[in-house]
């Protein structure tokens, strides 16, 4: 297959069309305007519905509305922005909707900048809106995987009927690496049994959040909690990087990775056991993975390029049986292959 | 010997569901306006094709009365839903059913741009000028000396500033295709809504743009008022400031 030249953003909208997304609804936020810029161009030609919504609150319920009638759609935008959206993605989650949600960090908190930066890990696995629900979480870190992910996105999405997030960050979302655009890998799903299409020749069907009676609130919410114990068994995904033997293991999420890779590299030349982890799956954390190294490392080190976020997750999973160190910034430019390798380099001395 | 025949005079239209009972307090017109919308969805058949929108407030439990397909959407936001279920979903009829702190109030900017996009869906506005749901609050139509739980000295300029007109901001839009202010207060207002509703419907069937009714309402519960006293502060009170009227018409 031939290999094409792109960005993030531009891959993530591409493979979205291929995944077959009905409606795209979103609003401009750097740095993955682009997103919406390549879908205002690309849906009309397919003749698929777009719509440059008035705010990210109106995106995202335009999704909802999207979804419960079985469509696929999907909304992209930024931290502060993503914000917005807390409260819909808890009524999603609880109404079990497909929507998918491209979250293309940027430095906070508050307005922040640009800068590439992972400071939404908590915001996407833990969430800001009400209630207990959880939302599957996909981390790329390359362009490539911009795309494979985002077709994922799409079929988790649909398979559990869960909100998906794909969680990537601006300097993923604005490198150009060469890509191939297989097809979209996975079947389609049924929306018939559930999905509001009017009620013709069935009775009709409501799709809310709102429960009075307590044991039907109840009921709902345990039902949600077995579907996650689903998703917690079957889709923990996560790449393993000269792991076996490795004394220390460095892990990490998403483009920082990159940087981790190399420098791992460079201390194995020098001779120090040395491997990665890297979930790919936030949310189900591969929590089974990390009890297992846990066994046989004597260090796990967390890098993030933020000031702690996914280290607790690391800290939760090691649970105590060996220590978990952090290394990180807040913006990722300064964590270069230098300083993650002198930092494996002064945990080993 | 007396002969007798038997001739229907009432029932309920197929888009109510079969058995179901109205929750709102005595004299509130929400059952009114929610079976007139029945009424013309019957009329128009326009049932098995309609994906409704249920809003916050008193109306939210449209989905236990209308016999159509519903989702719920958040605070505000029906507009917003209603313009996702209609973008990927052309052949369907949707419509949403909103109080006036929901449309006018937390979900303004959804429901005027949803109108100035002119999406093809109709709009019903229930203004009971309060907050009926939380117990009977300050909201954006509550008229200028009105008290309620948050203006216990009446609203005043100072404090809370002035009431919005939904039916006029609406008419202003140039993707509003029909919007009009009815009442509830007499059967011929009763008479004139269910014409109003059937109009937003026609014309998102037409294509022409963004369908709009807004119904002044009762709340006794809140107003602390009779039902028939209630009916009465609607003609004598609220005609003044919101008079009735087709707004819009393409």
């Amino acid at each position: 297959m031939t290999k094409t030249l792109t960005t993030g953003n531009h891959a993530i909208a591409q493979a979205a069309i291929n995944a077959g997304c009905d409606g795209y609804f979103g609003y401009p936020i750097t740095p993955q305007s682009e997103i919406g810029e390549f879908m205002s161009k690309k849906m009309q030609e397919l003749e698929r519905a777009y719509v440059c919504a008035e705010s990210e609150i109106a995106a995202i319920n335009m999704v909802l509305g999207a979804c419960s009638t079985g469509a696929k759609a999907m909304t992209s935008s930024s931290s502060c922005a993503v914000a917005l959206m807390q409260e819909s993605l808890s009524y999603i989650a609880a109404d079990e909707l497909p929507v998918v949600l491209v979250s293309v960090m940027r430095a906070g908190p508050g307005l922040g900048y640009i800068y590439p930066s992972q400071g939404d890990y908590n915001q996407a696995t833990i969430g800001g809106g009400n209630g207990d629900y959880k939302i599957i979480v996909l981390a790329p870190s390359t362009v490539q995987e911009c795309i494979d992910l985002t077709y994922k996105s799409f079929y988790l999405a649909q398979k559990y009927r869960n909100p998906t997030i794909l969680l990537a960050d601006g300097l993923l979302a604005q490198m150009m690496e060469p890509v191939e655009f297989n097809e979209y890998p996975y079947p389609e799903i049924s929306i018939e049994d559930w999905a509001l299409t009017g009620a013709k020749n069935r009775d009709s069907r409501a799709i809310y959040s709102l429960g009075p009676q307590e044991d039907r609130l109840v009921e709902r919410v345990e039902t949600l909690f077995n579907k996650y114990k689903q998703i917690e068994e079957n889709e923990v995904e996560f790449e393993e990087y000269q792991t076996d033997n490795a004394d220390l293991i460095v892990t990490c999420f998403g483009s920082i990775a990159r940087n981790v890779k190399s420098a791992i590299n460079q201390c194995r030349e020098k001779g120090l056991k040395v491997g990665m982890l890297r979930p790919i799956t936030l949310y189900p954390f591969p929590t089974k993975k990390y009890q297992e190294l846990a066994k046989t490392t004597k260090k796990f080190l967390t890098i993030e390029m933020n000031m702690g976020q996914m280290v607790r997750d690391v800290r939760l999973a090691v649970n105590g049986q060996v220590p978990v160190e952090f290394f990180g910034k807040s913006v990722g430019q300064w964590l270069s292959v230098e300083d993650i390798a002198a930092e494996i380099e002064r945990l080993n001395s | 010997m007396i002969k007798t025949t038997e001739k229907s005079v009432f029932k309920l239209p197929k888009s109510l569901k079969a058995g179901m009972k109205f929750p709102f307090c005595a004299g509130c017109d929400h059952g009114v306006a929610i079976r007139l919308v029945a009424e013309v969805l019957d009329e128009m058949n326009l049932r098995e094709k309609t994906i409704a929108v249920a809003s916050i407030g008193c109306s939210v439990m449209l989905y236990d009365y209308l016999d159509t397909d519903c989702v719920e959407a958040p605070h505000g936001r029906a507009l917003a839903a209603a313009t996702g279920v209609k973008r990927t979903n052309k052949d369907k009829f949707v419509l949403t059913y909103q109080g006036d702190g929901d449309f006018a109030s937390i979900g303004l900017a959804e429901s005027l741009h949803a109108a100035l996009r002119g999406e093809k869906v109709s709009a019903i506005c229930i203004n009971n000028t309060t907050y009926g749901m939380t117990g009977g609050q300050a909201g954006p139509t509550t008229i200028m000396g009105q008290i309620t739980k948050t203006s216990p000295n009446g609203r005043n300029e100072e404090y809370y500033g002035y009431p919005i007109k939904i039916a006029e901001q609406v008419a202003l839009c140039d993707g509003t295709a029909y919007s009009a202010r009815c009442s509830l207060d007499s059967i011929a207002n009763i008479k004139k809504t269910k014409e109003a509703i059937r109009k937003t419907f026609e014309v998102q069937l037409q294509g022409l743009g963004f369908g709009f009714v807004e119904i002044l309402s009762t709340c006794p519960t809140n107003w602390h008022l009779t039902p028939q006293e209630s009916h009465e502060r609607v003609r004598n009170e609220l005609f003044q400031v919101y008079p009735l009227g087709v707004y819009k018409e393409v």
